[in-house]
């Protein structure tokens, strides 16, 4: 793919640059600039593979760059090592640490993760000065110092750094382009839609922190050999370290390679320049300078630099399709007639009752669903329809009983996992991953089966084109309209290969022609083999579209049966329908 | 994208040149430059401040009484740099002023932390280095350019001890509890390691508290408590992290806790103690030091105190003013502004008179093969009235040492 | 170990843990209302801290009352702050995007006032002398610090008024309107974003009190902020993110897990104590012990 030789081309370009400003620079003091901008942009790129790609802000990265320092570091001291190796026990032990932080604390979400992480270097900081390693001094190996990364000449840090800023370019490459980094991005943008896309989110945010993890450490034990000397456990597990990488990031721009590289390109320099010039006049000129640019970034351009660069210089592209009308496209199969329902249950509900702080949303409700119906659910508000999905697909636990899929227990399973079997969803509100295109979205799902990035994109553009949305594939979700949005996310949806399809009040919001077009996708969603569970507010819809129907009130299942058994049920025309509405029915 | 990267090109080239056009004043060429390294801004700019007075100091006096004579009476011209808050800055510091020109010899950095990353970049240029910190580990590194005149703070432990069980037996008080109360800096860990493992022991004394905390610390009670409920007959004290030392000494005050205090380290004796805790809360209280103004230096102190508005003179300055006279000298002997021929003049010199040893005690500067000072002694120093007075050794002292009021 | 010496250590925590419940009201208030946690407070206390200072300079003004002295100013302070930085925010539309961007605002503006005030003022520590820091009451065989009993009371009856302001007068049920459901809130005709200027304001007041309290047993300098905001983040999270009481009563908790963690661990380890609890809520009970369920993956 071009695009992609593109980025391969461009990293290729940046370390060109890098290394004729190792050879063009002079002076002893600039190369160390020039040695801390590679490290910090390398730095700036680890922490964006956890926290800009997967959205999951970390305030304690600085946790692997001080295991990295302290752990080759102590193995020179302790064990004669050489740091070349020494690095790769760091990197292990680094990765090591991830897993051990993360599996705790990615079951907090939003802002608790993030408090959590500060936690960890300072509980670092204390026990390495318990354990007496206040301050550790590297060694000096006077026979041996290439090997020992004691080097004499300058520029020879500076390719090592480089080199290091190197690889995590590629890795954020490699990671960028792969199935896990759209997954990450999902995870970002929404990470319940990503769990009921089959994106299992704590796997692949634990494999992005083990990810970030290496290279933060190798950062930590090149940065201690080349500018520190020596280790202390305020140097390398404080705050500056931390706020030097989101500086770095944030002001770049988060969510790309470049964000970094152009942060540290920028903010290194400008704050050793203040520093040599002013800073013993104005102590503190360089903690105003960082705090005014992250300031500034979050008022004027949040996204980060390069993002707000990108959007000036290439226009608003991908808002530019229009928004007024979309393509009515009749879906290509209509197949109602020539499926009809099987009497195998494919989904079976057991006595599931759920309840949230007093409240007893779901109340004994057991039904079957057979393979290739389409089964309405129907219901006044409040009587736990969504609550009813949301166990289904595996949101929440019940209290009691239980959900057999395909003949397996599936209570209580993740989504993602209840996904992967067979188990799809839209949602009442459409829940998009709003920065990504619709071909994108679409690829999440796609993803659940398929692993290369071409195929995925492949099976996507079919799944849009099925639903009528191939011309707008490239577009960015906040232009289109509630058809269109609803549309891609049953493509979405149906990318995932589902058995069982569940849908959310698919009509809501839809005038005459959409509520048409709507239906039209909904049956061919049988015809492709997949069992349908919707939930409706509009009964005139439901009585032509479903099979048989299932009334809750008020948590409890209140009939079942075909249309014609429900509406002439006495209890649920007491309950929901009303004499009203019947006698107008009656006149059909 | 090809555009962005050519753009980032650019820009990193500029701002990576843009250092390079700021130009400095270039000073004669016959003067000698010694660089200075300590923290002229933030947390410690204070300490890094009082040093820079006593460097100046001594090289007024130098170039004055007509610079240095083997050279054909070339100046010193002080070369400082900040070491800020962090190694890091310090470390950097060191690499901008130690390339950047052709220094001969340097001083600093005050914090031991800082001082071994200064050393480290002062050993691969090669120029000798003077300072005068504490911690065993800055002359442990098999260096040749780091020379270290302060007594190492194993060494002031077992000295330190000798000097207090003495006074204590003369005033009918010996010592036979003792206790450890303060931080976990390194400097501090070297003194209390000795103390802990042989010498209290060999003494006959029994250590009944120990208590070593890492700064900040939330409360002093806990600790206070234990020395008001079984009180040792002396109690080292090492809290170098001004507040953490301040809830102590207030919190002594309140329990009345007697025990005669022992602190380690030059850090007890800043003028900020006055201001904070009032002389009443000082008052005999002691400390080991490498360096105070001793009997016979009152033209020194006064000469200080007029130049700078300072209310005493304390190591700090002292040492500094010291080492610019020892390299001053040093310079004589290589008859050389080469910092290589320095750097061996230093290591076989062998002073006892002048400026270059007024701080030290024995009033000898003389380096062993690792770069400590020969013989190097400890001074004790008590606040008496608001201000600290040599006591210990008696004949240097400035004042006679009080001892349990 | 003695009964007495246990109930030492009861006290002392409870003393210590006063000032920082005070200083863990203000966090918990921002967040709760305006769901931003504001890395900047430990800054204003420091603030707070050289305020009070300076009108003990005028030598008719006690510590203690110099800590009430700063509420005033600081509260417009932070109304200013808000209108003027934190309400600008919006980070492209989604809400989420806004919090995230509010807080590292709130980053920013930490290091801002930590360096500014390095630059402007001396980092040379200063301290208030007061006779009572360094007297106690005696209860028994137990002693309480003057100074810190002075400012566990005060920070309590600031705690009380604050509580009582936000439950008992109509501008405070509006504030609590505001957090707990601003759509409906502005609905009824509450100006919410009035009301987040309210609570930042009153959130910066009470800290730079609880900074002025501490003044008068802790030196004062410009970093005083990094030793303390960990600790409040840690109370909030313990009482509750958005919870006033429970905000106190987490202060308290870190005050004497602080204390009585010296019974179990080393000295050296003090510290540790307080962030293994935080990291047991936020792993066992992440709304805290007053707070609303958090939501969890």
């Amino acid at each position: 793919m071009p695009s992609r030789a593109r980025g391969w081309l461009a990293v290729a370009a940046v370390v060109a640059v890098g290394v004729a400003l190792t050879f063009g620079v002079q002076e002893r003091y600039h190369h160390r600039v020039l040695t801390l901008v590679f490290l910090w942009a390398a730095m700036g790129l680890s922490w964006n593979i956890i926290s800009g790609y997967a959205g999951q802000i970390s305030f304690g990265h600085q946790v692997f760059f001080g295991i990295g320092a302290y752990v080759t570091v102590l193995l020179i001291v302790k064990a004669g090592l050489t740091p070349w190796i020494g690095m790769i026990v760091a990197i292990g032990v680094a990765v090591l640490a991830a897993v051990l932080i993360g599996m705790p604390t990615f079951r907090l979400a939003g802002i608790y993760f993030g408090l959590a992480t500060l936690a960890y270097p300072l509980i670092f900081r204390i026990v390495m000065d318990w354990l007496g390693f206040q301050e550790v001094a590297i060694p000096m190996k006077r026979e041996q110092p290439g090997w020992f990364m004691q080097f004499s000449d300058p520029r020879s840090f500076d390719l090592l750094a480089l080199a290091v800023l190197a690889a995590t370019l590629m890795l954020s490459r490699a990671i960028e382009t792969s199935r896990l980094g759209y997954r990450l991005r999902a995870i970002r943008e929404n990470e319940q839609a990503a769990e009921a896309m089959g994106v299992d989110s704590f796997r692949c945010k634990m494999i992005a922190y083990m990810l970030s993890a290496a290279p933060a450490a190798v950062v930590g034990a090149v940065y201690v050999h080349a500018i520190l000397f020596i280790v202390t456990p305020e140097a390398v597990f404080g705050l500056l370290v931390v706020s030097q990488t989101l500086v770095v990031c944030l002001v770049g721009g988060t969510g790309t390679l470049w964000g970094p590289v152009i942060g540290a390109a920028l903010m290194v320099p400008a704050s050793e320049i203040l520093d040599t010039t002013v800073g013993d006049r104005l102590p503190g000129i360089q903690g105003v300078v960082y705090g005014g640019a992250l300031i500034l970034i979050m008022l004027y351009a949040p996204e980060g630099l390069y993002w707000r660069a990108r959007q000036l210089l290439l226009g608003r592209a991908g808002r530019g399709t229009d928004a007024a009308r979309s393509a009515v496209v009749a879906p290509a199969q209509d197949g109602a007639a020539a499926v009809a329902p099987m009497d195998r249950a494919l989904l079976e509900v057991r006595g599931v009752s759920k309840a949230f702080s007093g409240l007893q949303a779901l109340s004994d409700v057991s039904f079957d669903a057979r393979e290739r119906e389409i089964l309405g659910v129907i219901g006044p508000n409040g009587a736990g329809k969504t609550t009813l999905f949301n166990v289904l697909n595996g949101f929440l636990a019940p209290d009691v009983g239980q959900v057999r899929f395909l003949g397996h227990d599936a209570t209580g399973q993740r989504p993602s996992a209840l996904c992967r079997l067979g188990v799809g969803r839209t949602f009442q509100v459409p829940r998009t991953f709003p920065h990504l295109t619709l071909s994108e979205n679409v690829m999440i799902g796609a993803f659940v089966h398929v692993r290369p990035v071409p195929d995925a994109r492949r099976l996507a553009h079919a799944a849009l084109g099925r639903v009528g949305l191939a011309d707008r594939a490239d577009a960015l979700p906040s232009g289109l309209t509630t058809l269109d949005l609803r549309l891609m996310e049953l493509a979405r949806c149906l990318a995932t290969e589902p058995r069982l399809v569940l849908l959310d009040e698919p009509l809501a919001g839809l005038s005459g022609d959409g509520v048409a077009v709507m239906i039209g996708a909904i049956r061919s969603v049988r015809s492709l083999g997949a069992t349908v569970v919707i939930i409706e507010h509009t009964m005139q819809a439901l009585l032509s579209l479903a099979d048989r129907l299932i009334v809750l009130d008020q948590g409890r299942r209140l009939a079942e049966g075909t249309p014609t058994q429900v509406t002439q049920d006495p209890a649920v025309i007491e309950a929901y329908l009303g004499k009203r509405w019947l006698a107008r029915m009656g006149g059909r | 994208m090809r555009r962005l990267s050519r753009m980032l090109a650019v820009g990193l080239a500029v701002t990576l040149i843009a250092p390079a056009l700021l130009i400095k004043p270039a000073p004669a060429a016959e003067d000698v430059r010694i660089a200075l390294v300590v923290p002229l801004s933030g947390r410690w700019a204070r300490q890094g401040q009082l040093k820079k007075m006593g460097a100046d100091m001594a090289i007024e006096e130098i170039n004055s009484q007509g610079g240095i004579k083997a050279l054909g009476g070339a100046k010193i011209v002080l070369r400082e740099a900040d070491a800020g808050d962090s190694v890091e800055k310090a470390v950097s510091a060191a690499q901008r002023v130690l390339t950047r020109e052709k220094i001969s010899a340097g001083i600093g950095s005050w914090l031991s932390s800082f001082t071994l990353g200064v050393t480290e970049v002062a050993e691969r240029q090669q120029v000798p280095w003077l300072s005068l910190s504490y911690a065993d580990s800055i002359t442990e590194r098999g260096f040749k350019f780091t020379f270290q005149t302060s007594p190492v703070s194993s060494l002031q432990a077992e000295q330190a001890l000798d000097l207090v069980t003495d006074l204590a037996k003369k005033s009918n008080r010996p010592i036979k509890k003792a206790g450890i109360v303060g931080d976990n800096t390194a400097a501090s860990m070297f003194f209390y390691k000795p103390l802990r493992e042989k010498l209290l022991a060999a003494k006959g004394i029994e250590l009944i508290v120990d208590d070593v905390w890492t700064p900040p610390l939330a409360d002093a009670t806990a600790i206070v408590q234990k020395l008001r409920s079984n009180p040792p007959d002396i109690v080292f004290y090492g809290a170098t992290n001004f507040p953490d030392s301040i809830q102590v000494l207030q919190k002594v005050k309140e329990f009345g806790v007697k025990s005669p205090i022992q602190g380690v380290g030059a850090w007890l004796v800043t003028p900020e103690y006055v201001k904070t805790v009032g002389k009443d809360v000082l008052d005999n209280i002691q400390t080991v030091v490498a360096a105070h103004p001793m009997k016979g230096q009152e033209e020194l102190v006064k000469k200080f105190k007029a130049r700078t508005g300072e209310p005493f003179m304390t190591q700090d300055p002292l040492c500094t003013y010291s080492h610019v006279w020892l390299i001053k000298e040093a310079i004589e002997q290589a008859k050389s502004a080469d910092p290589k021929a320095i750097r061996d003049a230093l290591a076989r010199i062998d002073i006892s008179s002048g400026p270059a040893v007024a701080a030290f005690y024995p009033p000898r500067v003389k380096f062993d093969e690792r770069g400590r000072r020969v013989g190097a002694m400890p001074i004790i120093v008590q606040w008496q009235d608001g201000e600290p007075y040599t006591v210990v050794p008696t004949a240097v002292a400035t004042r006679p040492v009080a001892w349990h009021k | 170990m003695g009964a007495a010496e246990l109930v030492q250590y009861v006290a002392t925590g409870v003393l210590v843990g006063g000032v920082y419940a005070l200083m863990s009201i203000g966090l918990a208030l921002i967040f709760g209302v305006m769901r931003v946690v504001n890395f900047a407070q430990g800054d204003f206390m420091m603030l707070g801290m050289y305020l009070t200072y300076f009108y003990t300079l005028s030598g008719v003004v006690d510590p203690l009352l110099g800590a009430l002295l700063t509420i005033p100013p600081f509260f417009v302070l932070g109304w200013i702050v808000h209108r003027g930085l934190l309400a600008r925010v919006t980070g492209g539309g989604d809400p989420q995007r806004q919090m995230d961007a509010q807080l590292i605002l709130t980053l920013g503006l930490s290091l801002v006032i930590t360096n500014a005030t390095t630059m402007i003022l001396s980092p040379t520590p200063l301290g208030i002398r007061t006779p009572y820091a360094t007297q106690a009451f005696a209860l028994g065989p137990v002693l309480l610090n003057q100074a810190r009993s002075y400012a566990f009371g005060m920070a309590l009856l600031l705690a009380l008024a604050v509580y009582g302001f936000l439950t008992r007068t109509d501008l405070g049920k509006a504030l609590r309107a505001a957090a707990d459901d601003p759509e409906a809130a502005s609905y009824q005709g509450i100006d919410v974003r009035a009301m987040h200027g309210l609570a930042f304001g009153t959130g910066i007041a009470l800290v730079a009190a609880a900074g002025g309290l501490l003044a008068t047993y802790h030196p004062i300098e410009p970093t005083v902020a990094g030793n303390f905001i960990v600790l409040m983040f840690v109370a909030v999270v313990l009482g509750g993110l958005g919870s006033i009481p429970g905000a106190f009563v987490g202060g308290l908790v870190i005050g004497l897990v602080q204390s009585l963690t010296l019974l179990v661990l080393p000295f050296q380890l003090q510290n540790t104590g307080v962030f293994i609890v935080f990291l047991l809520v936020l792993y066992l009970r992440p709304q805290g012990l007053f707070g609303r369920r958090a939501r969890t993956v």
